[in-house]
């Protein structure tokens, strides 16, 4: 595993220093990126090794994971190369493909921390533009913030419980989880600790947004399951209950603020990324619940959030840039529109995509812990709905004469690959739930470990 | 507890700071004296890494600010980050240290076994660290709070059972992409402001 990220290492050393020839900086991060994919679809299940004592493992969660997020990256490369030439991009996205690689496929929570909070810092780059016109520079620095705060505080809670004997008074347990729970939170957007996000999704190009949200967020997710039950502090977590009901009040206020504010919102970016936001809510409310059955529907969501979101802020791009000073309007670009539309299905979790089933398990298992939990979740993707049946028809209010496909239509032929494969996920959905039930089991073996 | 007294300072001399030069400098000192702190499971390997990390992200910060005199006048948020730091250190202290029942010695120049003065010393700088980027207005004292804070965790990171010179490998390079990141925030922040 050491070769992939090496590979992607080297591959985003090349692409600094050549990032000014779109060309060569395209192919070698397009190619760097496939070749990590082919490397990790070929490795076997459980593959392990360790670096300078530094355990890793390939589990079936984090191949899907590595595939699905490689594969994202790969779409974002190609539409930043064709439709939005943005230097910076190209070495960002292949040190986000290693970060994602080493958060997958590590066992020590503290190192999958440094990992991740590595990655996060990495896009700030991306995030700023033409500082003389905009507020962009404010808003990565918001982020910078949000990330090293979040970041230092969860990984020295974490390190301070796995320096503790196991007799510690429960406060002092509890106190440290509280810590990595709210975190995580803030390195997840829930919230209330989403207003860096909020001047993100005004403020920075879409491209950086589709790579925090499409890739870096969900990676984030899969982090705060997988630290969860390598620290060992699950037990804990089930003997306090104090903890479970933090998960689950966050998660919940996240899914209904998150729809609330996507159905206020106007900006289609804006829609694509409090949509998240409410979608992860969801995520979170499945993981707080601790079953089987909630943590499948956390992952699958996570995992097809990142994907939807992808499609609707490359779109989002195209449409903005298309529409210049005027409003975002399907005249301009009709395939990004409709791509902008089909992500909306994914977002809602709509069948036959394979957005359903995590959305359904998340809804089921929310129903069978209490009623109102479930109706609230039920309101949350009502909301989500609402926000993009309004997204869409602001889209398309206007008609022209006769439909003219645009120029380059990058951003329709990713939304359309994008949906492609999650038609096809919906299809036969055991190739993509199989991988996630097996760290299910790993999750509730870790919570009752005799 | 020499060297705690020294990151102690040296974390208020950054924090006090009006130039960006000096409180990269000031900051180095904070992280040598941290990493210095001996608690009986000091190797040699982790304190030059350590200490290496910590020079370049001075020195990113040092080239980034360009001239001597720019950087960020802390004004009242000095001693609101002081105040808030030193109580927040004490309440860490009391809540979250382990209970092991070994009574607590502590010398002026020698190791400390105990891991108490590790402890105090990563306490007081995250404290100081979340103080200082809450109150921040820009990069510069931004980076400085992240800066802190990371030197606080890998203190106590050296107190987890495991393997320490990969963590400290990969914390090193955390703390290089930190100031880097934060450099290029400050580099921004100055041309949006002079534009």
């Amino acid at each position: 595993m050491i070769e992939v990220i090496t590979l992607l290492g080297i591959a985003a050393l090349v692409a600094f220093g050549v990032r000014k020839r779109l060309a060569v900086v395209g192919t070698v991060t397009l190619a760097s990126l496939v070749a990590a994919i082919v490397i990790v679809a070929l490795m076997p299940v459980d593959a392990s090794g360790d670096v300078l004592d530094l355990p890793w493992r390939m589990s079936e969660l984090a191949r899907l994971a590595a595939v699905v997020m490689l594969g994202t990256l790969c779409l974002l490369v190609l539409a930043v190369w064709v439709d939005e030439p943005a230097y910076n991009f190209f070495p960002t996205a292949l040190v986000v493909g290693a970060v994602v690689i080493a958060v997958l496929v590590l066992t020590t929570p503290i190192a999958i921390y440094a990992a991740l909070l590595l990655g996060l810092l990495v896009p700030v780059g991306s995030f700023t533009f033409q500082v003389h016109r905009n507020r962009s520079a404010e808003a990565a620095y918001r982020h910078f913030s949000f990330v090293a705060l979040g970041g230092c505080l969860g990984m020295a809670a974490l390190a301070l419980s796995a320096s503790l004997g196991r007799d510690q008074p429960p406060a002092t347990f509890v106190l440290l989880v509280v810590i990595i729970v709210v975190a995580f939170a803030m390195k997840l957007a829930a919230i209330p600790f989403h207003t860096h996000a909020a001047l993100l999704a005004s403020e920075v190009p879409a491209s950086g947004l589709a790579l925090y949200f499409g890739v870096l967020v969900p990676t984030t997710f899969i982090a705060f399951a997988q630290i969860l039950v390598l620290s060992g502090l699950l037990p804990a977590i089930v003997q306090i209950g104090k903890v479970q009901d933090l998960l689950l009040a966050l998660g919940l206020v996240s899914a209904l603020g998150g729809a609330f504010l996507a159905t206020g919102s106007t900006e289609l970016r804006r829609v694509a990324v409090y949509s998240v936001i409410a979608n992860l809510g969801q995520a979170l409310v499945g993981i707080a619940t601790l079953s089987g059955p909630g943590i499948i529907g956390a992952m699958a969501i996570a995992l097809v959030t990142g994907l939807a979101a992808t499609q609707q802020l490359l779109a989002t791009g195209t449409l903005e840039r298309r529409a210049g000073a005027d409003r975002p309007s399907a005249t301009t670009a009709p395939l990004a529109a409709l791509a902008f539309v089909v992500g909306g299905f994914a977002m809602i979790g709509a069948p036959p995509l394979v957005a359903f089933p995590g959305h359904f398990f998340v809804e089921l298992i929310a129903y069978s812990y209490s009623g109102w939990m479930g109706t609230a979740l039920v309101i949350a993707t009502l909301g989500v709905l609402v926000a993009q049946l309004r997204a869409a028809m602001a889209i398309f209010r206007t008609a022209p004469d006769r439909w003219r496909v645009e120029r380059r239509p990058i951003a329709g032929i990713v939304g359309g690959f994008v949906f492609a494969a999650l038609l096809i996920g919906g299809v036969q959905p055991d190739g993509f739930l199989q991988p996630i039930a097996a760290f299910a089991d790993e999750f509730l073996r870790a919570l009752h470990p005799l | 507890m020499l060297l705690l007294a020294i990151v102690a300072i040296t974390t208020l001399a950054a924090n006090s700071a009006r130039q960006l030069r000096y409180m990269a400098i000031a900051f180095f000192g904070v992280a040598l004296a941290a990493h210095l702190i001996d608690d009986g499971s000091l190797a040699a390997a982790q304190v030059v890494v350590s200490a290496c990390a910590a020079l370049v992200a001075s020195a990113i910060l040092f080239v980034a600010a360009r001239d001597r005199r720019y950087g960020e006048d802390p004004g009242w948020r000095l001693w609101i980050a002081t105040v808030v730091a030193a109580a927040t250190t004490a309440a860490a202290f009391v809540f979250l240290r382990p209970e092991t029942g070994d009574e607590i010695n502590t010398n002026l120049l020698g190791p400390d076994p105990s891991g108490v003065t590790t402890e105090v010393a990563a306490f007081w700088l995250l404290s100081s660290g979340i103080a200082i980027l809450l109150t921040a207005r820009g990069a510069v004292r931004g980076s400085l709070g992240a800066l802190l804070m990371l030197t606080g965790t890998q203190l106590l990171v050296r107190l987890v059972p495991g393997p320490q010179l990969a963590l400290t490998l990969l914390l090193a390079w955390v703390q290089v992409v930190v100031a880097l990141a934060g450099a290029f925030l400050i580099v921004n922040q100055r041309a949006a402001r002079e534009a």
